[in-house]
């Protein structure tokens, strides 16, 4: 006998997979459990951090512009960073960089820049000339040496 | 460190794939041109000590710094992202 329509329905209910999570514990930024697939590897790491390649971008708080860019392998050390676009005016994008250092299609990268927050944070500091472009497909990234007089490594962002 | 002395036009071979000629010289400056393949980086040394001391000085100190940040964007309006 056909199994009836109301069967084969609750047949089809599947309960999603937990998806698969890393625990991070760190001292200065709490606990978390980082969803393996949002993990991207820097190869080389950042310049100067050369034994740290791990990293995920997290929120710091819903919606907000700002993010923090924490290191998988070495938990106490994290950035802050944001997608420069609607920060710098007439900011473009350096995908062609990116698309050939990363070898891959232009709409696959995610792009943004370190910030440096100083202890009043009355304007923060963005390095324009060393953005980190990520593969969301592949999960690889690199911060890329743009050899660009005119990109300032510690452009002004006033916040007041 | 290895010194090599070169006239100008004439070339340094680095390993299989890295040439290095030097192109003009000028009172107190060298002008060196190279021809390597796409994954061999080449920089000015202090281009690189710039991104790397601002990197150091972009590391976190705590999550504060960032959601104290964060805070005062959004009350000021600026909010969210697109």
């Amino acid at each position: 006998m056909a199994p009836s329509v109301e069967v084969v329905a609750q047949a089809r209910v599947v309960t999603p997979p937990a998806p698969r999570t890393v625990a991070i514990a760190s001292q200065r930024f709490g606990e978390f459990a980082v969803p393996v697939d949002s993990i991207f590897a820097l190869d080389p790491g950042l310049v100067g951090f050369p034994n740290e390649h791990r990293f995920v971008v997290l929120d710091s708080r819903p919606g907000s512009p700002f993010k923090w860019m924490l290191c998988i392998d070495e938990p106490e050390l994290a950035f802050a960073v944001v997608d420069p676009v609607p920060f710098v005016p007439g900011y473009r994008p350096p995908l062609d960089k990116a698309v050939a250092a990363l070898g891959c299609a232009a709409e696959d990268v995610a792009l943004f820049v370190l910030v440096t927050i100083p202890a009043r944070p009355t304007e923060i500091y963005a390095n324009l000339l060393a953005p980190v472009a990520v593969d969301l497909v592949r999960r690889k990234g690199r911060q890329l040496v743009l050899e660009d007089p005119t990109l300032d490594p510690a452009h002004r962002i006033p916040l007041l | 460190m290895l010194v090599l002395t070169r006239k100008i036009g004439e070339l340094v071979r680095i390993g299989d794939d890295v040439t290095v000629r030097v192109l003009a010289v000028r009172n107190r400056q060298v002008s060196l041109g190279f021809v390597a393949p796409g994954a061999v980086k080449i920089y000015r040394e202090e281009v690189l000590r710039m991104i790397e001391s601002g990197n150091r000085r972009a590391q976190l100190g705590s999550p504060e710094h960032l959601s104290a940040l964060a805070a005062l964007w959004e009350e000021q309006g600026r909010g969210t992202q697109r």
